[in-house]
């Protein structure tokens, strides 16, 4: 060994960069709901293999181009995300949050046979529209497919901060997700704040579904990649976005260094030792709120 | 509450079994269990010696997640470690198959307390993941810890025998399995009935509120996690000796999920609705397949073309259980009774 | 098989019930049965399988039977779940008498093995090529229609051999027992053809993205990488990211990855992935090949290779039944993987292109294709390759 390959690293590091910024865009729908409603959906996997089989059968299927499959793909994420709520979700007000998070694997279920159903149990793959060529920054390659996923998900997780900060709307999410009594008491709108919540989290589903998608191709049981992803925001704090984009990365860095200096098998087994390390020094994520308990 | 049965000693109001009428429904049970494997086909025995394992699984996990408030998604691998030690055992140290299946609920008993530790400082929905970060680390010890495990490929194991006899098939082993399950069951029924297992309840209900009366909850989690994973090994060794072979793909994390909705669907915190969920989980699918089987004259193939409905339906089950019934099977269960026991009047 | 006395009286005895009681045997239905995993994440290949083995069925009942003997085939959905799998096993073989079984997974072959043992009535084979079912002692009543894991890999390695002797090969699996299966063997058979294994990549089985993979490909820099344990994904991003980085490597895969239906979506990138193929393909035109013409007569649109890997094992179960019934034997384990073993230069009518020859539990033949992303199918790059010759 001629010392350490430091370009090598730098590329390891910045596809690690890249495969954590896809799990911090699903990491957001998770938190925009967490936030809002108090709910751990743990159907959000199969939310975002829904946004990509729509966008499969409009390119490949209906032939359109891609910008209007992914319109057509998050306008189905977005729907979805509404009529779970409205249908599934808003009963179950009150539960206990265990009760709740079942419901969600409940949807699971029936997110996966739906899929099998219309589309078929055979994986596939969606068709090529981010180009071809290598990108290199300086001497280091870079997974074109993953320079476009940062930069997506980069961009949609700062116009949601900003929205958080400055919309009416997410400045009213926020009060909610602080006390939902004083929200209500303010003339807050809380159940249209909880389906704008689970809309908002069903587009940001379906545009990961999609970039997922175009990565490694698409199947009915895709939706194991939320899993993932529920790391991440466990890592991150379950209410904070930003947690989710620093816990993506944290998680997407440190799985790249795991996979390549030790080797594939050790991928899983580091990220959740990291988990469990995390959540025995900091029990509410990094940057997750604590909860105080009164009697 | 039925009619004419006044207590008079805080011994009868704790009993298991308060009346006569509900101890003879018992014995005509039991009698039913001991002859049904001399009527049943092959594969209702087998159905019935996998609901029996899944019991004990799920009876053990409703101890720590319905009756202790410490929600567990690892129950499935900790399943694996009974499994694997009794693999271990059968196959290297020549063992009796009894003292196996002991040692396997003692051993996964500690590493259930291992895993227990987080929930010290982790609550709720934390811990959820946290128990699944402890099942992904099991995980990957069954699949690379070669010199015990054997690694990816599994470890093959000799049937169970019993003072000379070879526990191989359903028929036979259904007398080991069976009696184990009714053993758990029953101990599970009694442990709320001691201190320990009021404990438990208080710390679901409040655990703050539990310290403060003086319950340390250290001791109390731990135990409880310690406990389910006792009665998962105890599952797990006798599912290795049920299947035969133990693989790391044995124990997948849905199976985990499983377990959690049998209790869910069951009712939470309820003897009885471990059992009924866990039978009511096993015997779905296959009730949806007779269903399948039914559909199939009136469309061609319709077991290739039904059977993503399955999956379906199996989600549908999970939500609406959760959304119209959320104490589960027992809650129904108890509304059946009831009605008989005031009918002709209304509840 | 020798003719001895004991035999020969065996025959005889045998041809004297046959002829006595006739109507009593052909009421007596030969019965393929099946745990088949039609949802799950197997469901692509079961979906075929299932197809395939109903058809052959079809064809052979048509063609009147075993012997005057209908032959019928039940199956189930087992989710791709041991459980279930060994719940229909014993529902299916409770409620008929069944002499045939296809079973979905290596880890229901390994389960239900002692119970096949037992009972010594059923020859099972399915859809695991797993190495460890490949030992006629320790699974005596089972078989695979085709070669097993290593015999894949060996396939592909002689044909590496053949064509640049002394290349540097890659073998990427995933961490699976199904992905692991051949690999320490295959190094070892690597080194003995002159090859040089330069880097060996491990991928968790729910890997999406496999940049870091990539690069350590790079670094390696091998003539062929061979991908296990996969059936699509992360196949095409890995041939996609090596092609934006022009490397040299060429891309190979094992059965299960193989269907035609799986490449032409991923277009040019897949163009020149080769892969071992233990049957022909639907669109198979070259040579006489009696049962794709069937096969094509019966469904006019592509019929998937999982497909060929049921219709294949019907056939091999049926003619295991007929050898059996024909030499008036008992329908039992032994007699069939007997008569299975007895099959020599047998012509599969054209769905593996050479004559076959069963010596132990699997078919050492194979050939290697490859995509042609003009064509956006399979075409042949070798010719059959038959193992130990």
């Amino acid at each position: 060994m001629s010392g350490f390959d430091w370009l090598f690293f730098t590329e390891v590091s910045l596809a690690g960069l890249g495969a954590g910024a896809l799990l911090a865009l699903t990491g957001l729908a998770f938190v925009l709901i967490y936030k809002a409603t108090k709910v751990v959906n743990l159907a959000i996997g199969e939310m975002l293999m829904i946004g990509a089989y729509v966008f499969f059968s409009f390119t490949a299927g209906l032939g359109l181009p891609w910008w209007a499959a992914l319109i057509a793909a998050l306008a189905a994420g977005g729907l979805l995300g509404a009529v779970v709520e409205r249908a599934i979700i808003r009963p179950m007000l009150g539960e206990s949050a265990i009760s709740v998070f079942m419901v969600t694997i409940g949807l699971g279920s029936v997110l996966i046979g739906l899929v099998e159903l219309t589309w078929g149990a055979a994986p596939t793959s969606l068709p090529d529209f981010m180009g071809k060529a290598p990108v290199f920054i300086g001497p280091a390659y870079v997974s074109r497919k993953i320079v476009i996923g940062f930069a997506v998900a980069a961009a949609v997780i700062a116009v949601f901060l900003i929205a958080f900060r400055y919309w009416r709307g997410g400045v009213a999410l926020r009060a909610t997700a602080t006390d939902q009594g004083a929200a209500y008491s303010c003339g807050i709108n809380v159940p249209a704040i909880f389906s704008m919540a689970w809309v908002f989290a069903g587009v940001a589903a379906a545009g990961a579904g999609v970039l997922v998608g175009a990565v490694g191709g698409i199947s009915p049981n895709m939706g194991v990649f939320g899993l993932s992803a529920l790391v991440v925001v466990i890592v991150g704090g379950l209410d904070s976005i930003a947690g989710a984009l620093i816990g993506g990365i944290l998680v997407g860095l440190i799985e790249a260094w795991a996979g390549t200096y030790l080797g594939g098998e050790y991928k899983l087994l580091t990220t959740f030792g990291l988990l469990l390390i995390v959540l025995m020094i900091r029990p509410y994520g990094l940057f997750g709120t604590v909860e105080i308990e009164r009697l | 509450m039925r009619i004419g049965t006044a207590k008079q000693t805080y011994a009868a109001d704790e009993a298991l079994f308060d009346t006569n009428v509900q101890r003879a429904w018992m014995g005509l049970f039991i009698a039913l269990c001991v002859a049904f494997p001399f009527m049943a086909s092959e594969y209702w025995l087998y159905m019935a010696c996998l609901v029996a394992i899944h019991v004990i699984s799920v009876t053990g996990l409703n101890i720590v997640t319905g009756f202790t408030g410490l929600v567990s998604l690892g129950q499935a691998a900790f399943m694996g470690v009974g499994a694997y030690a009794v693999a271990y055992a059968e196959t290297k140290l020549g063992t009796p198959a009894l003292l196996n299946l002991l040692a396997a609920g003692l051993l996964t008993a500690a590493v259930g307390a291992l895993v227990g530790i987080p929930s010290l400082r982790v609550k709720g929905l934390y811990l959820a993941i946290a128990t699944i970060a402890s099942s992904i680390i099991l995980h990957f010890i069954f699949a690379n810890w070669d010199s015990v495990t054997n690694g990816v490929k599994g470890v093959s194991v000799p049937p169970a025998r019993i003072f000379g006899v070879e526990l191989g098939r359903p028929f036979a082993l259904y007398f080991l399995i069976l009696p184990l399950a009714f053993l758990s069951v029953l101990g599970a029924a009694n442990l709320f009935r001691t201190r320990i297992g009021r404990a438990f309840i208080a710390i679901r209900d409040r655990d703050i509120s539990a310290e403060v009366l003086g319950i340390p909850l250290l001791r109390y989690k731990l135990m409880s996690f310690a406990l389910a994973s006792f009665y998962a090994g105890v599952a797990g060794g006798l599912w290795a000796y049920f299947f035969r072979v133990v693989t790391p793909e044995s124990f997948p994390f849905v199976y985990s999920i499983f377990f959690l909705a049998a209790i869910i669907v069951g009712g939470m915190g309820s003897i009885l609705g471990s059992i009924l969920g866990a039978v009511f989980m096993t015997m779905v699918p296959e009730v949806l397949k007779i269903g399948v089987g039914v559909a199939s004259p009136l469309l061609s193939d319709a077991v290739a073309v039904l059977s993503p409905v399955r999956t379906i339906v199996f989600g549908i089950l999970i939500i609406g259980f959760l959304v119209f019934e959320p104490h589960g099977l027992a809650e129904i269960w108890s509304r059946i009774r009831r009605f008989f026991h005031l009918w002709p009047f209304k509840t | 098989m020798t003719l001895t006395r004991r035999s020969a009286l065996a025959l005889a005895l045998a041809a004297g019930t046959a002829l006595a009681a006739p109507a009593a045997l052909a009421a007596d239905d030969i019965v393929i049965a099946g745990s088949i995993p039609l949802t799950g994440v197997f469901a692509f290949a079961g979906v075929g399988v299932h197809a395939g083995i109903q058809d052959y069925v079809k064809i052979a009942n048509d063609a009147g039977g075993i012997e005057g003997r209908k032959i019928t085939y039940v199956a189930e959905d087992t989710a791709y779940k041991v459980d279930q799998s060994v719940a229909v096993f014993n529902k299916l073989t409770g409620a008929n008498k069944v002499h045939l079984y296809y079973g979905d997974s290596t880890g229901f072959a390994k389960t239900i093995n002692p119970e096949l043992n037992r009972r010594g009535s059923i020859l099972m084979a399915g859809a695991s090529f797993a190495t460890e079912l490949n030992d006629p002692k320790a699974y005596p009543n089972q078989f695979m229609a085709g070669p097993d894991y290593t015999e894949m890999f060996g396939i592909l390695l002689q044909h590496i051999a053949k064509v640049k002797p002394g290349a540097k090969v890659a073998f990427v699996n995933s961490d699976t027992e199904f992905g692991r299966d051949p690999i320490a063997p295959s190094e070892a058979m690597a080194k003995k053809l002159g090859l040089d294994v330069v880097v060996k990549i491990v991928t968790p089985p729910t890997a999406v993205d496999v940049s870091t993979e990539i690069l350590k490909l790079r670094r390696a820099d091998p003539d062929f990488t061979i991908f296990h344990g996969y059936v699509l994904a992360p196949l095409p991003e890995f041939m996609t990211q090596a092609k934006q980085l022009g490397l040299k490597t060429k891309f190979m895969g094992t059965f299960w990855s193989m269907d035609n239906s799986l490449w032409p979506k991923v277009g040019d990138a897949a163009d020149g992935y080769m892969g071992v193929m233990p049957y022909r393909y639907y669109f198979d035109t070259e040579g006489k090949s009696s049962m794709l013409e069937k096969i094509r007569a019966m469904r006019p649109e592509y019929q998937s290779t999982p497909y060929m890997q049921g219709f294949l094992t019907a056939m091999l179960f049926v003619e295991s039944a007929r050898r059996t019934v024909k030499a008036g034997k008992e329908l039992n384990g032994a007699n069939l993987k007997a008569a299975l073993n007895s099959i020599e230069n047998f012509d599969t009518g054209g769905i593996i292109g050479t004559p076959i020859t069963i010596k132990g539990n699997s078919i050492p033949v194979g050939r290697v294709y490859r995509f042609d992303a003009a064509k956006k199918s399979m075409v042949a790059e070798s010719d059959w390759i038959q193992l130990g010759k």
